[in-house]
């Protein structure tokens, strides 16, 4: 494979992270804590959006070899997503009388429930959209570019998603309030904003996203019960790379993150041995790098991240 | 929280056993009387061959093992509110540690004896808990749960990827028991003789070398496990323990009263991931046998249950909650084999265990058994320690500083 | 504590009326908003000096930049004659400045007396492994810990407090034990965020003879507070921050016929 071609994979796989980064950014700074059940909403989007698909079917016609009917389905797991994350709002988190650790810690035993009914309802095993696979789109081989026309539709449904939350955030009422709230929970208490209204429509939207990444996760790869949590170390390093708390950061950390972790085979051509298998570890050590530098991200404004620094 | 502070707890040296079941919480009493009636179970049991003993045994060590596994985490999350997700893998860097360094197809020095493993294990552990904590403990403590929990996924890889060092997924076999080559001890299970008891006519309990080896390998936990919940106890009622446990509570006031917290923070961290090697080193010369699969991430999750359910920065709560935590794990096991239940047992574990977290959030953040009193040097306050909430500040006395 | 620390509190009582403490030029600006804006200003050697300003003034940043827990853009802080800025929050507290928070966390699961306990500095019981290697040493520093806590307790007149859980106490309880505790770092200098909000007026009363009396035995204190009463009857000289500068500085009846003070509270939306 050349080193293109690589990046053209990184391309699709970045378009995911970026889905997932941007909505676990989003429910960081606006429900204040680290939501580590954030990967496993993912597999529910992904899951919602495949039994939405065996009910719905393909519809006929399609769009860039995908039926129309799959992008229903995934607004389904869209939609999905966002009603699990508010039922797991009211249920879970709202009634907590604990800091933000707590609710870190208690993210991970939602996190478990997902995924334990998930594997209890279709198994530990793979499961496929049934759409045929599709070759390599023709025009872009002599370029040394191998992507089907399922990548290209991947890369075309996260920039239309990234360029709407980037209209909902700076066009909106919503996205006004929300941006407040993101800076100064107190300050939007007290100039009238109603919070907690807020607070669950950044549930919807970043578990929404969240169920989109999931859905096109699926396509990319396949779906299985562990599915989310596998990418979520991978997210966390997009966000903590992009500053928490900072959407735009997240962006630009998930595309970084993501373009890294599928070029890693290319580190053995200069010397470091290392297979496909480390991107997961390239993405940690990244991370790990970012806080030892820069504890704020690239985005961040210095005061959202370290202490005492 | 409601508790009541300078309560007795069962650790006095007070042998007036009504005065001492008198001073228990209502929780304190149930937990007594089902742990009695466990243990009446148990030798039922055992006394009817429905439970081998050897089998009890291993599972005993296995109940020591979590138990260790849960001190080490709680003097990180119980004692500073350091959040460590890594827990499996500190406890998969001691158990590597050691086969790596006694087992017969190490690709790396096989043959050593244990001690070199447990200390390899334990050196090991120790330079990448440092490693993991110089770039986390300054921040938030979100940022070491995150960071833990990529730590964790980096160690699995490594040890399922780097064959020529690990033999990846084969695992390594042929590992001695701990006190193979020691004069006595390592010839002791061989030693003695077979015995058998039979205590209801027809099924005779038979205790051959396999009990007495399992009977060794409790007694090496018993004596980590000791040793462990002795220093712990002592760090946590010391001016040490006291500074973590402000850290947890609100680091800026440790800072603003002139505490270097980055530096207490990583020490328990250390601290921490030393136990768990150790509970790794165990585990290798218990099972015999290492491979990767030890190191999934369920493990550190048992733990925390463990640690939430007994009491977050409660040494005897975190000796409660590992054994709890194996009667779930075989317990899941044994509703599997009952079968009436058409489910897996993979998944229905991970969901009992999320619950459990989600649960005891809610309804018991504190856990079963929070540390009850006032937690002071002990030879501070000498044999005048306080004892319930109305008694005055204590005289000092000169009491013995070693207790 | 280092060797300046103690030389300048030997020096204490000759030098009345030098500088304790310096601010000069200090910036701090958090994205846009500048909230400390060439700040400078003098504590005194054995005053009670008073910070006072509308809201959002920046009197608690301007706290944060002087105990080393934000770092400042430019500028610097002198305590003792030492240059502290950009050292961490312990450093700054080794040069003999302890501050309070304006809401402190209460410790879950310890009583006061434990509380009290994290006060004194450089326990040889706070090295672990002084724990095991000196546990008599440890011992018997923790019952010199204990007899100053006791007495502490009965100079603030919460001795009946001693056993309490810390987390059943009241917000002005827990006020003086902050205070009391603060004390037992033996400071030469204590900042108090704010030491009277939402304390009833008996316990403001009782938490302003503290101050004196602490203030006559050699601490210099610099003190926030939105209460002008409690601030005008206490502290002398008063500096006024406004939009993160130093408006004007003077005696308590110099800054209640300041007309400019006056506006910026006007201005700020009153205190």
């Amino acid at each position: 494979m050349s080193a293109i071609e690589f990046a053209a994979n990184g391309v699709v796989y970045s378009s995911i992270i970026v889905l997932g980064s941007i909505g676990l950014a989003i429910i960081y700074s606006i429900a204040g804590f680290a939501n580590f059940a954030h990967g496993d909403t993912m597999t529910v989007g992904a899951y919602a959006a495949f039994v939405a698909f065996g009910i719905i079917g393909g519809l006929g016609f399609g769009v860039l070899g995908l039926p129309i009917g799959f992008f229903l389905a995934l607004l389904v797991g869209i939609a999905i997503a966002a009603l699990v994350a508010i039922v797991t709002e009211k249920i879970v988190y709202k009634p907590l009388e604990i800091g933000s650790i707590g609710l870190l810690i208690t993210s991970i035993g939602v996190a478990f429930v997902y995924r334990a009914m998930i594997q209890l309802g279709f198994g530990a095993d793979a499961n496929r959209f049934d759409i045929p696979a599709q070759r390599p789109i023709e025009e872009l081989i002599p370029y040394g570019i191998r992507i089907t026309s399922h990548d290209l539709a991947i890369v075309l449904s996260a920039t239309v998603l990234v360029v709407a939350v980037h209209v909902l955030l700076q066009y909106t009422d919503l996205g006004r309030k929300m941006r407040a709230m993101a800076d100064n929970p107190d300050l939007a208490r007290a100039s009238g904003i109603r919070t907690y209204r807020i607070k669950l429509w950044s549930w919807v939207l970043g578990a929404g996203l969240a169920g989109a990444g999931g859905g096109f996760l699926g396509l990319y790869n396949n779906l299985n019960p562990r599915m989310g949590f596998s990418v979520l170390l991978v997210i966390f390093a997009a966000v903590i790379l992009g500053g928490i708390g900072s959407v735009y950061g997240a962006m630009l950390g998930g595309f970084l993150i993501g373009m890294v972790v599928e070029m890693t085979p290319l580190l053995s051509r200069v010397g470091i041995p290392i297979g496909v298998d480390y991107g997961p570890a390239v993405a940690f050590l990244i991370m790990v790098a970012v806080l030892l530098v820069r504890p704020t991200g690239i985005a961040g404004d210095g005061t959202a991240g370290g202490e005492g620094i | 929280m409601g508790q009541q502070a300078g309560r007795e707890s069962e650790m006095s040296d007070r042998f007036d056993i009504g005065a001492y079941w008198e001073d228990f919480t209502p929780i304190e009493r149930v937990l007594t009387a089902a742990l009695g009636i466990v243990t009446l179970l148990l030798i039922l049991f055992l006394g009817t061959g429905r439970l081998g003993p050897s089998y009890f045994l291993f599972l005993f060590g296995l109940g020591g093992m979590y138990a260790l596994l849960s001190l080490g985490l709680n003097s990180q999350w119980g004692f500073t509110g350091l959040i460590n997700f890594s827990v499996a893998a500190f406890f998969g860097i001691g158990a590597y540690g050691a086969a790596l360094m006694t087992g017969s197809n190490s690709p790396i020095a096989g043959g050593f004896n244990p001690i070199f493993g447990l200390l390899i294990g334990l050196l090991l552990a120790g330079i990448i808990a440092v490693a993991i904590g110089i770039p986390t403990l300054r921040l938030r403590a979100d940022y070491l749960a995150i960071a833990t929990l990529g730590l964790a996924e980096v160690i699995r890889l490594f040890l399922q990827n780097e064959r020529q060092w690990t033999n990846g997924s084969a695992g390594i076999r042929g590992i001695p028991s701990f006190f193979e080559g020691w004069p006595i001890l390592g010839e002791f299970p061989r030693l003695m003789p077979g015995l058998e008891i039979g205590i209801i006519p027809g099924t005779a309990i038979v205790l051959e070398t396999t009990f007495w080896r399992q009977l060794l390998n409790v007694s090496l936990m018993l004596v980590f496990l000791g040793a462990v919940f002795f220093i712990l106890r002592r760090a946590q009622r010391s001016p040490w323990g006291r500074l973590q446990r402000t850290i947890r509570a609100d680091e800026d006031l440790a800072k603003a009263l002139g505490k270097n917290t980055y530096r207490y923070k990583m020490q328990a961290f250390v601290l921490g991931s030393l136990i768990m090697a150790l509970a790794g080193v165990f585990y290798a010369h218990l099972n015999l046998f290492v491979n990767p699969g030890d190191l999934d991430p369920i493990t550190t999750f048992y733990v925390w249950v463990a640690v939430i359910l007994g009491g977050s920065g409660s040494n005897r709560g975190a000796l409660l909650g590992g054994f709890v935590v194996v009667a779930i794990r075989e317990g899941s096991r044994f509703a599997n084999d009952i079968a009436f239940i058409p489910l897996d047992a993979a998944p229905l574990r991970l969901l009992l265990i999320g619950l459990l977290i989600v649960l005891v959030m809610r309804f018991r953040p504190q856990g079963l058994l929070p540390p009850q009193r006032e937690l002071i040097w002990p030879s501070a306050v000498g044999n005048k320690a306080p004892s319930g909430p109305d008694k005055g500040v204590p005289q000092s006395d000169g009491g013995d500083p070693n207790e | 504590m280092s060797e300046s620390t103690v030389n300048a509190q030997t020096n204490a009582h000759m030098s009345k009326g030098d500088v304790l403490m310096r601010v000069e030029d200090l910036q701090k600006s958090f994205g846009a908003l500048q909230v400390t804006d060439h700040a400078s200003f003098a504590v005194e050697r054995g005053s009670i000096t008073g910070l006072i300003g509308p809201n959002g003034a920046g009197k608690s940043t301007m706290f944060n930049l002087i105990s080393g827990f934000y770092q400042p853009e430019g500028g610097s802080v002198e305590v003792n004659d030492a240059d502290v800025t950009g050292m961490q929050p312990y450093e700054v507290a080794e040069h003999g400045l302890i501050r309070t928070f304006q809401t402190p966390r209460k410790v879950e699961g310890m009583t006061v007396r434990e509380a009290m306990l994290v006060g004194p500095q450089n326990q040889p019981g706070e090295s672990f492994f002084e724990l095991f290697t000196a546990p008599s040493r440890v011992g018997e520093a923790e019952r010199e810990n204990l007899d100053r806590v006791e007495q502490v307790l009965e100079e603030f007149e919460i001795d009946h407090l001693a056993t309490q859980p810390a987390t059943d106490l009241s917000g002005g309880q827990m006020k003086l034990v902050e205070l009391a505790r603060a004390m037992l770092a033996k400071p030469d200098i204590l900042l108090l965020d704010e030491p009277v909000a939402g304390v009833n007026p008996t316990l403001a009363n009782k938490l302003a003879d503290q101050i004196r009396r602490l203030n006559e035995a050699g601490t210099t204190f610099l003190i926030i507070e939105h209460d002008m009463d409690f601030i005008m009857n206490l502290a002398d000289p008063i500096i006024v921050l406004d939009q993160g500068s130093v408006l004007t500085e003077g005696t308590p009846d110099d800054i209640r016929a300041n007309e400019r003070v006056i506006d910026a509270y006007l201005g700020g939306g009153g205190a």
